[in-house]
């Protein structure tokens, strides 16, 4: 062999070398991170870890596996809503889907992956206003990211799930049995916070400045327009495409501080008006059903059972799917303007309680 | 498709070099192949812009033509130059020139809202170049597919090297390029490591603190206003030299040797040395087709500063349509007429305190280049001179003991820009050893395990 041949060999051997013992390596880690599987990709779990908020990561696993009949989606008001609560109000297997400040396109996103995965009886839709605010594909900045690979059925893009050392982290957790992060495991509850946190008018009140409710919170303006283009971009047509399952859209009973809130920063009319027009738009379609729980003051003036002005306590959330399989507040087109009325009466009849006095 | 990406280091590249080599024996295929490949490249964040580069290069290719064959070839010069220009002027700078004039109250505010197509800056000024040096009969281009691949080769598509005609279309004319060449791929693979882990392991990790100051210019204290700029100081090298780094190492697998973009440039003793170190394809481009046409040294004193203040400005309004970015090239063209009138001077001045005013500022300078607006810059600069009375400690402490790797990658970052050899140089002294293997195979591995939240290159955004 002479030099040429000789320093060829070399270099090929170096570049094999590097190449395969890399192949070799991910391949260990990717095969690690199918068997165990910590966020249930491929199968769920026999001992889950439900790690905090991870909901964008695990969702997409238990909505491809899970056997459900009526399937929840919505916001962090609605994370600590039991499984078992919604099957016993609506009958069936049920599964939770909720995540912390889910967007519309979030929504549809995940819709599609359930309907890709099952046929569900029924789908609880809890709209946060929020959700429709920016345009039709904006996410909220403190929702994080969101691994759309998970979020569907090709396998080949879900490398960075196979190869993520944070994944092999968890994995390697899982098989030595350590403890080290903070998670659930209670597959009726994976993201039951309801028992973690105080409910109270003295925690509402906290850190409020109840002239400008909105340094707190820091929400998003939402224009008419804006709302409604996301609705018909991403609600809409799930709604359309799926005739044989039963939707219910309800508007969550928000604490009487949001309403006040909305006042303050001239969202009320914007926010009555996308309520009409969703109750407008999905008239038509025999499968869905629109529940107004806004106009219950009883509820939403008591301040004792919210953590903050949007949080409320895990009694609300059983409360809610109660009354919405028992098909209880539907609005129409025709008796939306009723329930607005009553919503706005409600809100100039109420006195927010004072800090001093509490 | 980014370059520490998953679908372009474990599908992309090795799908590529394998249709390459495997049309060896077919060279135009091979060049066709790549071609295909590099669209493919391009497209995969935003299909929509594919037509606006296949255009550009259709358009620049039949200017090329006119230029050369026409007897009005100045006239076609000054419609090609013109052409892409305004390419430019629409996608990039119309909206930030709509927004000055509505803000000094001329126009309603109104804005056309397009979305930047990626690498515009990039293969609009290797185009223009072309047709200068087409005009100047220094280049000729026969071949559509060459050209193609001469502005689409992936590597430097998004963000360079901006290259020349000259160095490459001999290499891609070259038949022999078409085979593996095995020292080039075991070359390329090294550097391609090298420039995964500067990215991963070092630019990245410093997000945090220079976020955590750039994001609250008005607040910030002294401690964390230079820590904020010296973490931004490290990242925006880091990840532009890996960036670039891991473009000529996957060109070279492919047996083409791009520029070289960056050498050692913190170690420059002077700015004039810290721009033949920095981005040195666009200083170069900047030197041939704006400061050498303006007349360059050519001219008396006053002009030849003139030039150089010029030729910076808009160096800095290249790199994005904002004021901080003309301040940034402002100050730049200014610091070098400075250099150039104290040269001129016969002063000198000991090495230490030549590269000590000269890093820091090129620091200060960053703090324009990576500041949300101009009044946060100064903010920050502000602070920097201490006349921020906020005390900062604390703050910084918390910062830096949840932020590990952050502190980390300070550290090392710091002994790689001053201490150790750079990628040229460890690429040059390349000699397949086991222990070059081992160092690769870790980088590449554990930098595609921290890959999993994919954080763009900073130098898309230009």
């Amino acid at each position: 062999m002479n030099d040429a041949a000789r320093s060829r060999w070399r270099f090929r051997r170096w570049a094999a070398g590097v190449l395969g013992s890399t192949a070799v390596a991910l391949a260990i880690v990717a095969g690690i991170n199918t068997v165990v599987d910590p966020f249930q990709q491929y199968r769920l779990a026999t001992a889950p870890r439900f790690y905090a908020l991870h909901h964008r990561w695990i969702n997409p696993g238990i909505a491809k596996h899970a056997v459900y009949q009526t399937v929840l989606i919505g916001s962090s008001i609605m994370e600590s809503t039991r499984n078992g609560w919604i099957a016993a109000a609506c009958g069936g297997p049920a599964v939770n889907l909720s995540m912390p400040a889910i967007s519309a396109s979030e929504i549809r996103t995940l819709l599609d992956t359930v309907f890709a995965s099952r046929a569900p009886r029924r789908v609880i839709l809890v709209l946060d206003f929020n959700a429709f605010a920016g345009a039709p594909d904006a996410r909220q900045d403190s929702a994080g990211p969101i691994p759309l690979y998970l979020y569907d059925r090709n396998p080949f893009n879900d490398l960075p799930y196979l190869l993520s050392g944070t994944v092999l982290k968890k994995s390697i957790s899982l098989l030595a049995g350590r403890v080290d992060e903070s998670f659930r495991s209670d597959t009726d509850a994976p993201w039951f916070w309801g028992d973690r946190f105080r409910f109270g008018a003295d925690e509402v009140l906290k850190g409020l400045d109840q002239n400008n409710i909105n340094a707190r919170f820091q929400q998003p303006a939402r224009t008419l327009a804006g709302t409604n283009a996301s609705f018909a971009h991403n609600i809409l047509p799930v709604l359309q495409r799926h005739p044989d399952t039963q939707f219910d859209l309800v508007w969550p009973p928000y604490s009487m501080f949001v309403w006040r809130d909305f006042e303050q920063r001239g969202q009320l009319d914007v926010t009555f008006d996308f309520k009409r027009d969703v109750t407008r738009a999905v008239a038509g379609l025999k499968n869905v059903a629109v529940v107004d729980l806004q106009t219950h003051a009883e509820v939403t003036t008591n301040l004792d059972t919210y953590m903050d002005i949007y949080h409320f306590s895990p009694h609300v959330n059983r409360w809610m799917i109660e009354r919405t399989c028992a098909g209880d507040d539907r609005v129409d087109a025709a008796t939306v303007g009723s329930a607005e009325t009553r919503l706005r009466s409600a809100l100039a009849a109420w006195q927010p309680p004072s800090t001093a006095a509490r | 498709m980014l370059f520490n990406s998953y679908e372009y280091l474990i599908y992309f590249l090795p799908a590529t070099v394998l249709g390459f080599f495997a049309f060896g024996e077919h060279p135009r295929w091979a060049v066709r192949w790549l071609v295909v490949a590099s669209l493919f490249f391009y497209g995969w964040w935003n299909p929509a812009h594919l037509p606006l580069i296949v255009a550009s290069i259709g358009v620049n290719f039949w200017l090329a033509h006119r230029i050369q064959r026409s007897p009005a070839r100045h006239r076609w010069l000054v419609t090609g130059v013109a052409a892409n220009l305004a390419l430019l002027g629409v996608y990039k700078y119309a909206d930030f020139l709509l927004r000055t004039l509505a803000q000094v109250g001329l126009i309603a505010p109104v804005e056309l809202g397009l979305a930047l197509p990626l690498g515009i800056s990039f293969f609009t000024f290797t185009q223009i170049a072309f047709l200068v040096d087409v005009s100047r009969d220094k280049a000729r281009e026969p071949s559509f597919d060459n050209y193609a691949l001469f502005v689409t080769f992936f590597p430097h598509l998004l963000a360079g090297p901006i290259i020349h005609h000259s160095e490459m279309m001999p290499q891609f004319q070259s038949t022999s390029n078409k085979r593996v060449d095995w020292h080039n791929v075991a070359a390329g693979l090294f550097l391609l490591a090298i420039g995964l882990a500067k990215k991963v392991f070092l630019a990245d990790p410093l997000v945090p603190i220079v976020t955590a100051g750039f994001d609250h210019a008005q607040t910030v204290g002294l401690i964390q206003a230079w820590l904020s700029a010296l973490a931004y100081t490290l990242q925006i090298y880091f990840d532009f030299s890996g960036y670039t780094d891991m473009a000529l190492g996957a060109a070279l697998i492919f047996n083409i040797r791009l520029p070289i973009n960056f050498d050692s440039p913190y170690r420059a003793l002077d700015l004039r040395a810290f721009w033949h170190r920095w981005h040195m394809t666009l200083s170069r481009f900047l030197r041939e087709y704006v400061y050498v046409p303006l007349g360059g040294n050519r001219a008396g004193e006053a002009r030849v500063l003139a030039n150089l203040l010029l030729t910076f400005l808009l160096g800095g309004l290249w790199h994005g349509a904002a004021w901080t970015f003309v301040c940034w090239g402002a100050l730049h063209g200014i610091g070098l007429c400075v250099v150039r009138v104290w040269r001129s001077s016969g002063h000198g001045l000991p090495p230490a305190i030549a590269w000590a005013i000269t890093f820091v500022f090129v620091v200060v300078t960053w703090v324009f280049f990576r500041a949300q607006s101009v009044p946060d810059a100064w903010a920050i600069i502000r602070a920097m001179t201490g006349m921020s009375p906020k005390a900062d400690w604390p703050a910084v402490q918390t910062l830096l003991s949840a932020n590990i790797a952050a502190l980390c990658a300070l550290i090392a970052g710091t002994l790689i820009v001053f201490r150790r050899r750079n990628s040229n140089e460890l690429v040059d002294s390349f000699d397949g050893s086991w222990m070059a293997a081992a160092a690769a195979t870790a980088a590449l591995t554990l930098a595609v395990l921290q890959l999993s939240t994919v954080a763009p290159f900073l130098y898309f955004n230009f």
